[in-house]
């Protein structure tokens, strides 16, 4: 009982719940502006957390830098996805249904190829480095410096968002494209630019929170798919689209998994994060925050 | 001046022909009526002029320039603004936030945020929503949405509103105040208007001129007091005279 008074695990809560809020943001990003399910979401965080790898072993560069190379190289690739892959299925003004469905299978796709593709090229052993690894004391509570880093990065990278949803133009635009498309049109937002956009920023964000997660735990090219899972149960949990929602579910979801496991057990870990899910599912289908209400 | 002109405009959905061979012009400052039974092609018409939908043939020229292929966003910022019969407000932002998208982003193309919400705000007191500005739209009645939709077109700075049925649904006395509106946007905005209505009463009095569709052809174009007395639109309005 006295440790789950600690304040250990709250940090730990915390650093767990702020990596799911940044990584679900980028996944709702996707789906509110074009309804299409990434389900190789959290491959994109396996491909920053690689970027960080190799830039801190090979060029020795800081992973708070090398997070940077990483959600370059996730825009990028998101650029080339939407205009190889989707660009002619978003023009085609087929129903949401349809799209949702088709994009879920290409991004299935998607998924396998660069799995197998990162396996191939940098074989399936899990690699980790040491960065900031001292341990800073806090009352009851240790904690290591690249925690500690990967909460701030992570905080600060979705309060940014947040803030620029809330008081740029583009953000208006983009919030106007998620709660409607065909009026956002008619009203002059340029809806392949903005789409465009929140798939750069989306793939960005996954990208930026698999470097910070490259700093505390061993990376393999299949790690991404509980994160892809975690994303979906945030973004549910918090109501699809509703991007404030979905930071507030990363943080629920990131305390219910610690706390849940200092309970039971960690092989209880995935048990936890479906139990949540398919709970929501049964009880809240609009998520926990609501419809379709995202920030003011 | 002509400000929009259609030639021999057409649209077919698969083996479906929505619209055949339609020829008007609408001149600045005009308020033009468009006419006609449940699928005539009303609104597959806005969808092409709007460019929601690209015509199979046919022109369409805006104050000069040809829309055909232009994606909505371009032909709005040329100014030509839309609303939808079926409501499409950005529910989860606020009234003020609604019109404020389409001063930003529209014709107007407002210099700042600040500037956007300026405009916003003289455009709602104009639908009286001034003071729902900071609810979210979805707590709206019809009505209200309806005025949302409409201050939503006017804010974006068209010159050509296109008006889908934005009375269908209302109260007689809410009619009354949105034709009082409409008349008050095309006096003090000088817009010009093309405006589909079931309304009759409103139509006949707003418009100086009706186009009549039907099944996708144009059968009649004249002033109001001509089309109440074509034959050819009783015939199909009220089936063949006795």
């Amino acid at each position: 009982m006295d440790a789950l008074l600690s304040g250990q695990l709250l940090v730990a809560a915390l650093v767990t719940g702020a990596l799911y809020a940044l990584t679900a943001l980028g996944l709702n990003l996707v789906y509110g502006t074009m309804r299409l399910l990434n389900v190789a979401h959290g491959d994109l965080v396996m491909i920053g957390a690689y970027v960080a790898f190799w830039a801190f072993t090979l060029l020795a560069l800081s992973p708070l830098l090398g997070l940077a190379a990483a959600a370059a190289l996730a825009a990028l690739f998101g650029l080339a996805l939407y205009h190889g892959l989707f660009r002619r299925l978003l023009a085609g003004g087929k129903a949401a249904q349809r799209l949702e469905a088709n994009s879920l299978l290409l991004f299935f796709g998607v998924s396998v190829i660069v799995q197998n593709l990162m396996a191939l090229q940098f074989t399936a052993t899990p690699r980790g480095y040491q960065y900031l690894d001292t341990v800073y004391r806090w009352g009851n509570a240790a904690i290591t410096g690249n925690r500690v880093a990967a909460f701030a990065v992570a905080v600060i990278l979705c309060g940014g968002v947040l803030a620029f949803l809330r008081f740029h133009v583009t953000g208006l635009a983009i919030k106007a494209l998620i709660q409607r498309r065909d009026a956002a049109a008619v009203v002059g937002v340029n809806v392949e630019r903005v789409q465009q956009l929140a798939l750069c920023l989306g793939f960005a964000s996954a990208a930026v929170a698999g470097a910070l997660v490259s700093m505390t735990e061993q990376i393999s090219p299949f790690m991404g798919f509980p994160f892809t899972i975690a994303a979906f149960v945030v973004i549910i949990l918090g109501g699809l689209g509703n991007v404030t929602g979905g930071i507030a579910a990363g943080l629920l979801l990131g305390v219910l998994e610690t706390y849940g496991v200092a309970l039971t057990s960690s092989a209880y870990r995935s048990i936890l994060v479906y139990g949540v899910f398919v709970l929501i599912l049964l009880l809240r289908p609009q998520g926990l925050l609501g419809g379709r209400r995202i920030v003011r | 001046m002509t400000l929009l002109a259609l030639r021999a405009v057409s649209k077919q959905f698969g083996g479906l022909r929505a619209l055949s061979d339609i020829s008007f012009d609408v001149a600045a400052g005009e308020i033009v009526g468009i006419m006609g039974a449940n699928g005539a092609g009303k609104t597959t018409l806005f969808s092409l002029i709007a460019g929601n939908e690209r015509p199979s043939g046919g022109t369409i020229v805006f104050d000069g320039r040809a829309l055909a292929g232009l994606p909505p966003h371009r032909i709005c910022r040329l100014g030509i603004a839309r609303t939808f019969q079926i409501v499409r407000p950005f529910g989860g932002l606020t009234v003020e936030d609604n019109v404020a998208t389409a001063a930003m982003f529209g014709a107007a193309q407002a210099a700042s945020p600040a500037a956007a919400a300026e405009r916003a705000l003289a455009v709602l007191a104009l639908v009286g929503l001034a003071e729902r500005a900071g609810d979210l739209a979805e707590t709206l009645t019809l009505s209200g949405q309806k005025r949302l939709e409409l201050a939503r077109a006017v804010a974006t700075g068209g010159r050509l509103l296109m008006l889908d049925e934005v009375m269908a649904g209302l109260t007689p006395a809410e009619v009354a105040t949105m034709l009082e509106i409409v008349r008050r946007l095309h006096r003090e905005y000088g817009l010009t208007i093309l405006i589909i209505e079931h309304v009759m009463r409103a139509l006949m009095q707003l418009a100086g001129r009706i186009v009549v569709l039907h099944h996708g052809e144009k059968i009649a174009e004249g002033p109001p007091a001509a089309i109440g007395a074509d034959p050819r639109v009783h015939e199909v309005y009220f089936g063949a005279a006795a």
